[in-house]
């Protein structure tokens, strides 16, 4: 046992304050700081510190977080695509043959197999014209992921819903389109050729957040912003009469605009007065609508 | 025969298969109840690094899908909870000298320290615990790098050994460190 007549070190207090002595060094200090006035005292101000420390620390930073909603919804979609992509991976693994008789006869099928789906998938775009499958490999239609996984603010629903859905659409500044430019690596743009367009439109709680933008190009025929303006503003009702919530529509545009289209307006296919090209700048954001 | 884990359970062809059939593998269910419950205390320690919401989100979401890759491999399943503010801890560093923004440092907590109060009905409880709210983060803010770490992770909960992992400290050391903070901050609040 310890005396009562020395007294215990801080450090012996934090470490037995924090539960990080054995249980025989910890019963001697609880029967010293019973019996010596002074320790106890002073125990009770690093306890009263640690208190202090531990709710200045949460009651400064929580206000900053955002709700989970949405950053979990993220991270799912996300886990999904590197499990589909790692599942893909074991197939192949599983079609891995180590005799040559097991390679012949694997490629003799995979030929058949090509012939047959390929003559399916002529047949089929000869009957539909440029189909879905096809208008989604326009080259840059959808944001890198890596790049452009989408950025939001902490916004509640009737900070949406208070104003019409192009109002709350800003214009992006120079310097960050020339940076979105710069991390999509690309040099001396054609005005004419991208718009910097928000992955989460703000009308949806998206942020001017580099994170948020992509350079969508204004060429695409099919899958181009005025198409991603059309599902922007659909999104936008939805949410403001309650029939999806915010988390899922932010969701959803920022994992696939494409399939969301298809999803919410139950087509695989945007009607032509959705597809029009634009006429307007297309280094001008979603503010100028022309 | 020792007992299997249930992840190493997950043979390729089920995860092939779930990964085909759309429905969350029992791996990616495992990463979002973590994510769930250690979200915002990764979240307050990367921002504590002075980087932005936005940047600390995406680092975070970075730290999970580590994990993913991680539990993946088959890799260690101990302390994972040090594991994870390990990355987190690297991450936000990273993130924080690719930004080059020193000057954020000072604005994140000490904007938030002016505005927030405490929702107490008494005016004169507000401002002394504001005040002094203000004056445990400046003292903070003072300590060395590895001190602040030492107490922000001792806040989100880390035993000495696991914040001794993420900062790459001795166990000694962790527990000078907080012994010297906390005497800091106990003369700066003097009592």
């Amino acid at each position: 046992m310890l005396s009562e007549y020395f007294h215990l070190s801080d450090q012996e207090m934090l470490l037995a304050a924090d539960g990080e002595l054995s249980t025989r060094r910890a019963a001697q200090i609880h029967d010293h700081l019973t019996l010596c006035w002074a320790c106890r005292a002073r125990m009770a101000e690093i306890e009263a510190t640690i208190v202090d420390f531990a709710r200045a620390h949460r009651q400064t930073l929580d206000p900053q977080l955002p709700p989970i909603a949405g950053p979990r919804a993220l991270l799912r979609a996300r886990l999904a695509e590197r499990s589909s992509n790692q599942g893909s991976n074991s197939w192949r693994s599983l079609l891995h043959f180590t005799s040559a008789t097991g390679v012949a006869a694997f490629l003799c099928t995979a030929v058949l197999i090509a012939a047959v789906v390929g003559g399916i998938v002529i047949r089929h775009s000869t009957r539909r014209g440029e189909n879905s499958v096809v208008a989604t490999l326009e080259r840059g239609t959808l944001p890198d992921r890596s790049l452009t996984p989408g950025a939001t603010r902490r916004v509640t629903i009737s900070e949406v819903c208070s104003m019409a859905h192009e109002e709350v659409v800003g214009e992006v500044s120079t310097s960050l389109r020339q940076e979105v430019f710069h991390e999509y690596g690309i040099v001396n743009a054609d005005p004419n050729d991208y718009e910097v367009d928000y992955l989460i439109t703000p009308g949806l709680g998206g942020v001017e957040d580099i994170h948020n933008l992509w350079p969508e190009p204004s060429t695409s025929h099919i899958w181009n912003a005025h198409v991603k303006d059309s599902l922007e503003q659909r999104l936008h009702e939805m949410v403001c009469a309650g029939k999806i919530d915010l988390s899922t529509a932010q969701r959803d545009i920022a994992t696939d605009w494409i399939a969301a289209y298809k999803k919410y307006f139950h087509t695989d296919r945007p009607p032509a007065l959705h597809s029009r090209i634009r006429r307007c700048s297309p280094w001008q954001a979603k503010a100028v609508h022309c | 025969m020792p007992p299997r884990d249930s992840i190493n359970e997950l043979s390729f062809p089920t995860i092939a298969d779930q990964a085909l059939s759309g429905k969350p593998s029992q791996m990616e269910c495992e990463v979002i109840e973590l994510f769930e419950q250690f979200r915002d205390p990764l979240l307050r320690y990367t921002l504590s690094f002075g980087i932005s919401v936005h940047d600390a989100e995406e680092v975070v979401q970075e730290v999970f899908l580590s994990l993913f890759r991680h539990l993946q491999l088959r890799r260690s399943r101990k302390n994972l909870r040090g594991w994870i503010f390990r990355v987190a801890h690297n991450l936000a560093l990273k993130q924080l000298y690719a930004n080059q923004r020193v000057h954020a440092r000072t604005t994140s907590e000490w904007t938030i320290a002016n505005e927030q109060f405490d929702p107490t009905p008494d005016p004169e409880e507000q401002l002394s615990s504001t005040q002094k709210r203000q004056l445990l983060l400046a003292v903070v803010h003072a300590l060395p790098e590895a001190d602040q770490g030492c107490l922000r992770l001792r806040a989100e909960g880390l035993r000495y050994r696991e914040i001794a992992a993420v900062l790459g400290m001795s166990l000694g050391s962790v527990s000078i460190s907080l012994t010297r903070s906390l005497a800091r901050l106990i003369r700066a609040d003097g009592r």
